[in-house]
């Protein structure tokens, strides 16, 4: 997650994991059989924290992680499955609302938003960016207040 | 009038058959479609936020399974980015 590490300094960050999108007793994807990510849809809450903690391990993950219950009940209030971005400004209100994934899911547009709060971090070894957020129909992102 | 009824059922089912063929597209195969719609259509959907509403408070549960908070303890007066999704 390079824009974690980017931005982490300047922004909170906060994964939560939802319910599974392509477990092998649903919708499986042949990509998933391919890169040895099989599991059945949870159904219970031990389970669902297993294969959280089995991703976390696997990809020795650093972002803060939190589970939505067995309800879903964040997952539903942000109508975010099976994937999606917000960006929750100082105040509690949505300064970003991210397309639905997993076709409008794009991070560089929060990357965008960030950038355009704070600066943009480059690497030597980054592509330009392709894309225009202005593209996607679903995303609106609130102008952040200019800074001096 | 049984012409009409035809003609009907013919524009029906060739909207649905062409449906179904572009679902099979976006998905990656008639059976990704078949299961689209069985497995995922139902969980999908579009919500009713947008910028400038006040974000939902959730309650999540720590990897440990023991500890819980809500996403608005996460705020620290930086901005909150939320990353939704799953391991599959």
């Amino acid at each position: 997650m390079q824009i974690f590490n980017d931005y982490k300094a300047r922004a909170d960050f906060l994964t939560v994991y939802v319910r599974e999108a392509h477990p092998t007793d649903e919708w499986q994807m042949k990509s998933n059989v391919k890169d040895e990510v099989c599991y059945a849809q949870p159904r219970n809450l031990s389970d669902r924290l297993a294969i959280a903690n089995d991703f976390t391990k696997r990809f020795k993950y650093p972002v803060p992680f939190g589970v939505d219950d067995m309800n879903n009940a964040a997952s539903k209030a942000y109508a975010a499955w099976p994937e999606r971005l917000y960006v929750i400004d100082e105040a509690g209100k949505i300064a970003y609302r991210g397309g639905m994934g997993p076709f409008n899911y794009n991070p560089a547009e929060v990357r965008a938003w960030l950038a355009a709060r704070y600066g943009e971090v480059k690497h030597p070894e980054e592509k330009p960016a392709d894309g225009d957020p202005q593209k996607a129909p679903e995303t609106q992102v609130a102008k952040p207040e200019s800074k001096s | 009038m049984k012409k009409i009824f035809m003609w009907i059922g013919i524009s029906l089912g060739g909207l649905l058959l062409a449906a179904f063929i572009a679902l099979s597209v976006m998905a990656g195969g008639p059976k990704d479609a078949l299961y689209m719609v069985r497995y995922a259509l139902p969980h999908m959907h579009r919500g009713n936020l947008k910028v400038g509403d006040a974000a939902p408070d959730a309650k999540l549960i720590a990897l440990n399974g023991l500890d819980t908070f809500h996403v608005r303890e996460r705020g620290s007066g930086k901005p909150l980015v939320l990353v939704f999704g799953s391991f599959t």
